[in-house]
């Protein structure tokens, strides 16, 4: 049998951010008719190689084919009208317009005046096709999340698309709802449309795919025909590292625990969590990006305060129900958001070092002593090694590595009890990376206890003396550094048997 | 002093613009430089600029206040409404007086901090609001006939050649400085206005200092229109109208940004300063008051269009659309 053409072919794509190298080398290609799925860990290099495709990023280097011409798109709206369209988890439709003006939104070759009832009838024709029972006329805001993909999908057919990019369409869906996107799928692949198709869970996978491609820090480790893969071998394949790259933390004797948290649970987001950390612990959270475990730390640090369990720290129930009462409490947590929930960037590396701990430099009359907060910020910056040109350099102005080590500064010069890292190595280099680990060991054997919520298999494994997996809202298990092996975490964060 | 203009580029540019209109303006009149003129200087927009100076911290903590003028008309009302009854205490009626502006910020403060609506809309609707409420307190009326002893606060000097409301200024913007620059509530401001979320995450009470500043606004507002009739010796319903706009004008000009999180004391008085110079040379040289309020109008339009220009030409170079997603 010969090999069909390929519709759309990527070679030797790269793209960097700052110290990031996203994708290196990556080569893909699409088939007419082909369900094509795409997996790998979250920084796998998935979303950027999406966004190249469509047009919101340039490659740095590499080229593609779109039916054998070079196709470079400058902006999504160029990569649609060469026939490349992409559906979100969140779909992008417009509330307040009808189902019919959304699905011909992107047609900009329809004169002055519109024609409704054409637009109508072709609309119908559409959704018919599909098999999906929505009246053109409705406002797209009253639809489901289900209903608005469908939307999108009819606006890629009405748009003539020759490939569609599903990015994890299924993670807001119920298994009802994802059975009849998949049939609209399949009745895509039937009209010889390309699907490239992202999601989490293993068992779509090998529902939908033709073919299997895993993509592992960027590269692209393998393409198969999905017959020929099994789940071990697809784990396998997206861990891929070894945690023995890592810094690996010594034993630890086992204090008493120190938080403890008993059936705890945000309505709709995760239920029934009950887990204790200890004294110079560090407890890993692994498990996918949605999972719940940012959520955890959220309800803990009083964002958005559990509504049921309990919280128990030091022998005593708190009721957390803002930041300001979990820091008193001693309850610190480091955003995954550097940027938006992190740092004020524009403010000056000493402000930012003392922000959540102001009070203690505020005299009777108000005014802040501000040798002391240079001489507690200069002690920390020495500490943790932070390289800027100035006590008061703007954050904005320091690299990632250092900016994420002086948020960390931020929240040990609160001396807290707990403290809780959501990503704290994620975008920045090697180096700084290194350098975490290290504080993360030193501060653990201070006896602080500390979360560790990290995507980073690998990473996980060797900070941890206990790894909790989480997975939809759940937790899975609890394992002992010993039993904590890739292959099982991924696999309970999965979903496999 | 090269290092000092390279990070306090604006402060830089506006001490330029001042020492230009200055050397203008003593060109232009041999009255100038008395110091009569230096007093008149301050003196004719003397509420304004007291408004001016909460209003900074206001913006900077990514705020906005539009009612202050309505607030000033309406304390101004309520304090001359009491006066005309007779009954009272005029020292209690200016306190009474001052009072309604502080709850008029409160009541802005807590609508704006609960309900989470934006401050443009909420003190838009003070503006209309309070203006109202001062116009139904005085209807067409023009009531005066103050005790001499409050007008002589308005109209005479206290220290040499000081009225007591350039006095209360410069106490308050000695005292405004020390706050936003030396004090922990100015850099919850700063940080507030940089990113609320920041702040709330980093165990900062956001929704108190807000209030607490909308309280102050109403405050200083309440108190800028009771000195206001001092100065004029009446007050009518429309005390103060329009004046937001010279105020938000002024600090706007000072290079604080209206995206808050960025600005400093040094340069809303540097823009002060020159706002009255430019407009007082305008005047020694009989240019019209229309006239002047258009060339402190296109000031406004080149003080926000300059840096943004100027950020706009130094991003060109990265793809924008790139710059907003980052990496993944």
């Amino acid at each position: 049998m010969s090999e069909p053409r390929p519709v759309i072919e990527i070679k030797g794509v790269s793209k960097r951010f700052d110290a990031t190298q996203a994708l290196s080398e990556v080569s893909l290609s699409l088939r007419a008719g082909e369900i094509h799925s795409l997996v790998g860990e979250n920084g796998a290099g998935k979303s950027t190689l999406i966004k190249i495709m469509t047009g919101l990023y340039p490659a740095d280097s590499g080229e593609m084919t779109l039916g054998g011409e070079p196709f470079a798109p400058r902006s999504s709206a160029d990569a649609q009208r060469q026939g490349i369209a992409a559906i979100y988890q969140e779909p992008s439709v417009f509330p307040d317009l009808s189902v019919a003006e959304n699905i011909f939104i992107g047609h900009q070759d329809q004169g002055m005046m519109v024609d409704w009832s054409t637009m109508y009838r072709e609309a119908s024709r559409i959704l018919a096709k599909l098999d999906i029972e929505i009246d053109p006329r409705l406002p797209a805001a009253g639809l489901t999340v289900a209903g608005q993909q469908a939307v999108e999908i009819a606006k890629a057919i009405s748009l003539d698309v020759r490939v569609l990019i599903m990015d994890e369409p299924t993670a807001a869906l119920s298994a009802h709802e994802v059975d009849r996107l998949f049939r609209q799928v399949r009745s895509l692949k039937e009209a010889g449309v390309s699907v490239l198709f992202i999601t989490h869970r293993l068992e779509e996978l090998f529902a939908i795919s033709d073919r299997i491609s895993v993509f592992r820090d960027g590269r692209h480790i393998s393409t198969r025909p999905a017959n020929e893969v099994t789940e071990e071998s697809l784990v396998r394949e997206m861990v891929g590292r070894d945690p023995s790259d890592f810094f690996a933390r010594g034993e630890h004797p086992e204090g008493e625990a120190v938080l403890r948290v008993d059936s705890l649970g945000v309505s709709g987001v995760f239920s029934d969590v009950t887990f204790d950390v200890r004294r110079g612990e560090v407890l890993g959270f692994a498990g996918l990006v949605g999972s719940g475990r940012t959520d955890i730390a959220l309800s803990l640090f009083g964002v958005h305060p559990a509504d049921e369990g309990t919280i128990e720290l030091e022998g005593q129930t708190l009721d957390i129900r803002s930041p300001r009462q979990a820091l008193a409490s001693g309850i610190a947590y480091l955003s995954e958001d550097r940027r938006r929930l992190g740092l004020s960037v524009e403010q000056s590396l000493v402000a930012n070092v003392t922000l959540a701990t102001l009070n203690r430099y505020t005299s009777a009359l108000g005014l802040i002593d501000r040798d002391q907060e240079r001489a507690d910020a200069e002690a920390l910056r020495q500490r943790l090694g932070i390289r800027a040109p100035s006590l008061s350099t703007p954050v904005s102005q320091l690299s990632g590595g250092n900016q994420q080590k002086t948020m960390l500064a931020k929240w040990l010069n609160t001396h807290p009890k707990v403290l809780i890292l959501d990503e704290p190595t994620r975008g920045i280099d090697v180096g700084a990376k290194a350098d975490v680990h290290k504080f993360i060991d030193e501060l653990a054997t201070s006896g602080i206890a500390i979360m560790l919520i990290s995507s980073d298999l690998p990473e996980v494994i060797a900070m941890s003396d206990r790894v909790a997996v989480m997975r939809e809202g759940s937790l899975i298990g609890i394992y002992p550094r010993r039993d904590a092996t890739q292959e099982r975490i991924m696999t309970a964060a999965v979903g496999a048997r | 002093m090269r290092e000092w203009a390279a990070k306090h580029r604006w402060e830089s540019i506006l001490i330029v613009v001042l020492a230009a209109t200055i050397v203008v303006n003593v060109s232009l009149s041999p009255f100038y430089l008395g110091f009569g003129n230096f007093v008149n200087l301050f003196w004719l927009s003397i509420e304004k600029i007291i408004v001016v100076i909460v209003m900074t911290f206001v913006i900077i903590n990514g705020e906005i206040d539009l009612s202050v003028a309505s607030v000033m008309g309406f304390s101004a009302a309520v304090m001359a409404t009491l006066y005309e009854g007779g009954e009272m205490a005029f020292v209690l009626a200016i306190l009474i007086g001052i009072v309604a502006g502080a709850l008029a910020g409160l009541l802005q403060g807590l609508v704006i901090t609960r309900f989470g609506l934006p401050s443009l809309v909420v003190t838009l609707a003070g503006l209309i609001g309070f203006r109202g409420a001062a116009r139904v307190l005085l209807e067409d009326r023009s009531v005066g006939d103050f005790p001499e002893w409050f007008e002589r606060i308005g109209q005479q000097t206290l220290f040499g050649p000081f009225p007591v409301a350039l006095v209360l200024f410069f106490v308050g913007l000695a005292l405004a400085w020390i706050i936003l620059e030396r004090s922990a509530f100015g850099r919850k401001v700063y940080v507030i206005g940089n990113s609320a979320d920041v702040a709330r995450f980093s165990g900062i009470e956001v929704d108190s200092v807000k209030v607490r500043l909308f309280v102050a606004s109403g405050t200083v507002a309440g108190l800028a229109g009771v000195l206001f009739a001092a100065r004029v010796g009446a007050v009518q319903g429309t005390l103060g109208e329009t004046y937001e706009l010279d105020i938000i004008t002024m600090v706007l000009l000072g290079g604080v940004s209206i995206f808050g999180g960025s600005g400093s004391m040094l340069g809303v008085v540097l823009a002060l300063f020159t706002v009255l110079n430019i407009r007082n040379g305008l005047g020694l040289a009989n240019i019209d008051g229309i006239t002047q309020t258009g060339v402190i109008g296109l000031l406004l339009i080149g003080s926000v269009l300059v840096p943004n220009l100027a950020r706009r030409y130094r991003l060109r170079r990265p793809a924008p659309e790139a710059m907003a997603h980052g990496p993944p």
